[in-house]
């Protein structure tokens, strides 16, 4: 994932607030393991954004720490032993606040980028 | 579940858990690698390749959860731990910064609890004693006096300042009677004193405002914990018991609090009467309806939110409607407030000047001791340029490598400062014991307390001055051309390089001199007050002390005592001449001075025409060799039948009638009598060393007779015997008389020089301290110097150069910077000249001997401290310093 910004401080917190919301929106879908939210972020964006797992599961950690998602051991769909996170009703919240701020970023940066034609 | 690991696992990772899900998710990729076709080998390879590095991920996942301030908490921990494994490396360097600590940080320890004792926490035992204010009256001649008693009773219930006003006057008092009497320091006090001090009592009660009804008729006596412990060996039946006191039988109601000293700052006070009994107990001048009769010192603590401004304007205010309504005849009285620490009794003012000076002087030790630190870590710094530059290279920040030197120099200012204050905890016994020494035999009390207060002081000057000093030089270290060092290029280039260095030496120079020229001054000041002038010559002569009224003589008796003992001794083996005299010269006190009236001389309206007086025997001047200016000193045949005579000496004279032989023959009123001048005697020092000429009068003791007076023997031989042979006299007229004290004349002027002494004392050591810092900063300094330089000695040695020249050259840059730094301390010298003069007696404070002598020392110590590491430098071989470089 790369964002660029000045500062390396403020490239960290982009970095970690768009992940956020990137991994709250696939919960949004259901519960997931870690391995697999990496999938599908990469297959859902036509393999543009490429998770390292070095940058996920602390995601994930930073995510539970503050209790947007529970985490729960379990069983895939091949018996496999995996650890699924489940968004809260706090992650939801916090997950409609990351998207709307997204889209203001996403509408303020087209404005510029594609200005609005003289009528 | 505990709470304890609740609580770990909500501030921690997980870190099994972590693992096991790390281990699942490469279970899973390497499962579906597998279904793609790879053999479990690959697969596994693979899917650990494209997870990344999982210490890295777990090391992130663990920041997650490790709160902000606790991961730097960690991260100083780690750098500490770091830099005392690296210190243990290099001990010396250790060793050096902790000694340099020690020793600045123990004398400004010393100094400060000193300071701390005196003004801070004066009194013992009395909380807050530092916020007393005290009362006195001011003539206009200067003269501070007492409050009187009618007086002080109408400002303690008119005033609106004070939460309540007490009074209080030290006295000396003559304890027990026959030959195991003796003299002690006592207060004479009303009775609120120890409510007001807030002091309670161990046995028995304190004394009371039932105590302070009629005069006489409060025959009680509070004794002190430590005149109860070694008088009484702790007698638990002591209340009750009777002491007696100026021959008066006095009740024992209580025992003071074992904390208690008194309420005068050095003296040791060891019993307190009340105030009422004080015309009882024979202090003649004590009158207690008298408003011309100066009484006691009201103290108290002010209101809260009142000032001694305030409180002083309330006083004057006051102190005009008693004036207005009182009598006349008083000369010119003021009544001031002042805060404690400028009371007009008690050490606490003598020692100011002293302290001032100390209190200038602890700062300069540390500031040399601080460029020496900076240079010690400058030095270090450059030694560790590799290892700097390896962790730059590494990634560390140039704020964390300061962050770690600075570190390294906090982790020796514990121990340093610790040290120093073990180093005060020894010095200040010594101390104390040798003012002791010098002030006996009067009992001093130093409210000396090496507390919390000192070591948290100590601390936090030894932090401070390792962060201010350490951290430019770790700055400077934290610099490192990484090129240059990787390329194991040491030779420092260009004269930046040493100009920082060189800085540091000229300023530990500069102090040091300052500091050498003020010890030079102080003890040359000392040399001057014991070899001064003082008017007589108590050498071979022998003082004893006797209060005839402790054997309970009368007047008729005392008188036949006195002369039988005149006669006797003046016909003693050896004995060159004899006499009697009240009070000794720099001892006499303002408080006692006497009205004078002279003949024919009018006084100005409220002029203060109170005198020294002195009741002398016959032979006075001759024993002390005292200057006779006019006329005849005092004889045998000056007796009550004869007529009132009196001498006054020169400035009297001068004073009165231009010229002492004008002075023969007028008359003075002393008291009711008018007595003719007869003799004109020498000006003497009567209060201190450093006043100014006063005028002094004195009558014979036949013809005013008093009951306590001090022997003069002059004679040959050693004057112990001569003390010996005067004790004898004594005995042989009569077995039971007491001797309050039995000791050469000049150790009785000890006393008024204790205070000089102990600031030359103090101050050589500061200067001595100084110099030695210096020597170390310098010779390190010049060390590192010429380490750095082995490889331009090497080719200059090559291409011909001498070993001497070599030296030479190092000396000459050693000198030159000495030179700078003698000037700059020479220049600081002249400007602190003020600040000294009020501690020097009779040496200017640009005497030029002192700052030869200091810039000889500091010179001569610079020298040394060059030509060591010089010499090693000429005996290198050439071709080593080329190869080693």
């Amino acid at each position: 994932m790369t964002l660029h910004s000045t500062r390396p401080e403020a490239r960290t917190e982009l970095l970690h607030g768009t992940l956020d919301m990137l991994i709250l929106r696939i919960l949004q879908w259901g519960p997931q393991h870690g391995y697999a939210i990496g999938q599908i972020i990469r297959a859902q964006s036509d393999e543009v954004l490429q998770v390292e797992a070095g940058s996920l599961y602390p995601a994930l950690q930073r995510l539970s720490k503050k209790k947007w998602v529970t985490s729960r051991w379990g069983q895939t769909e091949a018996n496999q032993r995996a650890k699924f996170y489940t968004i809260s009703p706090e992650g939801k919240k916090q997950l409609l606040r990351e998207e709307s701020r997204w889209a203001e970023l996403v509408n303020a940066i087209g404005r510029i980028v594609k200005p609005v034609p003289e009528k | 579940m505990s709470i304890l690991s609740w609580l770990r696992r909500r501030l921690h990772l997980d870190e099994d858990d972590f693992q096991e899900e790390v281990r699942a998710h490469l279970a899973i990729a390497a499962s579906e690698r597998m279904a793609e076709g790879s053999d479990a080998k690959t697969a596994e390879y693979a899917s650990l390749k494209e997870f990344g590095n999982v210490t890295l991920a777990t090391e992130a996942a663990r920041e997650v959860w490790r709160p902000h301030w606790l991961e730097v908490v960690r991260d100083y921990a780690d750098d500490a731990r770091y830099a005392v494994r690296s210190l243990a490396k290099t001990p010396l360097f250790a060793l050096t910064v902790i000694a340099v600590l020690t020793l600045s940080i123990g004398l400004n320890a010393t100094v400060f609890t000193i300071f701390k004792s005196f003004y801070l926490t004066p009194l013992a035992g009395v909380r807050g004693s530092a916020q007393l204010a005290v009362l006195y009256t001011e003539t206009n001649a200067g003269r501070r006096l007492r409050v009187s008693y009618p007086d002080y009773k109408h400002l303690r219930d008119h005033n609106r300042s004070f939460s309540q006003l007490m009074g209080s006057c030290l006295a000396t008092v003559n304890f027990g009677r026959g030959r195991g009497a003796r003299q002690l320091w006592g207060e004479l006090v009303t009775g609120n004193y120890f409510d007001v001090l807030g002091v309670r009592a161990q046995h028995g009660r304190t004394l009371l405002p039932s105590d302070e009804v009629a005069p006489g008729r409060h025959p009680v006596v509070v004794l002190s914990n430590l005149l109860w412990r070694r008088e009484f060996s702790s007698d638990p039946d002591i209340v009750g018991k009777t002491v007696e006191i100026n021959r008066q039988a006095l009740t024992v109601v209580g025992v003071a609090d074992a904390k208690f000293h008194g309420s005068v700052v050095a003296y040791e006070s060891e019993v307190f009467i009340p105030v009422m009994m004080a015309p009882s107990l024979g202090f003649a001048n004590f009158n207690l309806d008298d408003r011309r009769s100066p009484a006691v010192h009201p103290q108290g603590y002010l209101k809260p939110g009142i000032g001694v401004t305030v409180a002083a304007a309330e006083m004057a205010t006051l102190w005009e409607t008693i004036s207005r309504g009182g009598p006349l005849g008083d000369p010119g009285l003021s009544i001031k407030v002042v805060p404690f620490w400028r009371s007009p009794t008690g050490g606490q003012t003598y020692m100011l000047p002293a302290m001032m000076v100390l209190s200038a002087m602890g700062p300069l030790v540390l500031l040399i001791a601080c460029a020496n630190i900076a240079g010690l870590v400058l030095v270090r710094g450059m030694a560790r340029r590799g290892e700097i530059a390896v962790r730059l290279a590494l990634g560390a920040t140039r704020a964390r490598i300061v962050r770690l030197l600075v570190l390294e120099n906090l982790v020796l200012a514990l121990p340093g400062a610790l040290t120093g204050v073990v180093l005060a905890m020894q010095a200040l016994p010594l101390l104390l014991s040798y003012a002791d020494w010098l002030a006996a035999p009067q009992r001093l009390f130093f409210n000396v307390e090496l507390d919390g207060l000192v070591i948290g002081f100590a601390v936090f000057i030894a932090c401070l001055c390792v962060l201010v000093f350490g951290f430019v030089p770790a700055l400077r270290s934290s610099r490192v051309d990484l090129v240059r060092v990787i390329n194991e290029d040491a030779s420092p280039r260009g004269a930046s390089r040493g100009r920082m260095r060189s800085a540091l030496v000229v300023a530990q120079v500069a102090v040091s001199m300052l500091l050498l020229v003020a010890a030079g001054l102080v003890s040359q000041s000392l040399d001057a007050a014991r070899k001064a002038d003082m008017g007589f010559d108590g050498k071979q002569v022998a003082a004893l002390d006797v209060e005839v009224k402790l054997n309970a003589y009368d007047e008729e008796r005392g008188r036949v005592f006195y002369r039988k003992l005149l006669d006797t001794v003046r016909t003693g083996r050896g004995i060159e001449s004899v006499s009697l005299a009240a009070y000794i010269p720099l001892t006499m006190s303002d408080t006692r001075a006497t009205p004078v009236a002279v003949e024919g001389y009018v006084s100005r309206s409220r002029e203060d025409l109170a005198f020294l007086s002195n009741t002398v025997g016959p032979d006075y001047l001759r024993t002390l060799r005292i200057r006779l200016e006019a006329g005849r000193e005092f004889e045998d045949r000056d007796d009550e039948a004869a007529a009132p005579v009196a001498m006054v000496n020169e400035t009297f004279a001068r004073r009165f009638w231009n010229t002492p032989s004008h002075a023969l023959g007028k008359r003075i009123q002393v008291g009711t009598e008018w007595r003719t001048v007869i003799g004109v005697v020498g000006d003497l020092k009567y209060t201190r060393i450093d006043e100014s000429p006063r005028g002094c009068i004195y009558v014979p003791l036949f013809q005013s007779y008093r009951s306590s007076m001090v022997l003069h023997m002059r004679g040959e031989g050693p004057v112990s015997q001569l003390v010996d042979q005067a004790r004898a006299f004594v005995t042989a007229l009569d077995p039971d008389m007491p001797v309050l004290y039995a000791r050469p004349f000049t150790e009785l002027m000890k006393g008024p020089l204790v205070f000089l002494e102990f600031s030359a004392v103090m101050l050589f050591v500061f200067g001595v301290s100084g110099m030695v810092l210096a020597g170390m900063g310098t010779y390190g300094l010049v060390a590192y110097t010429v380490r750095q330089s082995t490889r331009e000695i090497g080719i200059r040695m090559a291409l011909g150069a001498t070993a001497s020249s070599v030296v030479r050259v190092f000396i000459a840059r050693g000198l030159r910077l000495a030179f700078v730094g003698a000037v700059l301390g020479i220049v600081g010298a002249f400007g602190a000249g003020r600040l000294l003069s009020s501690v020097l007696f009779g040496v200017s404070a640009t005497n030029a001997a002192a700052f030869l002598g200091a810039a000889g020392v500091v010179i001569g110590g610079v020298l040394i401290a060059s030509m060591i590491p010089a010499a090693r430098a000429a005996r290198t071989n050439p071709l080593d310093a080329l190869r080693h470089h």
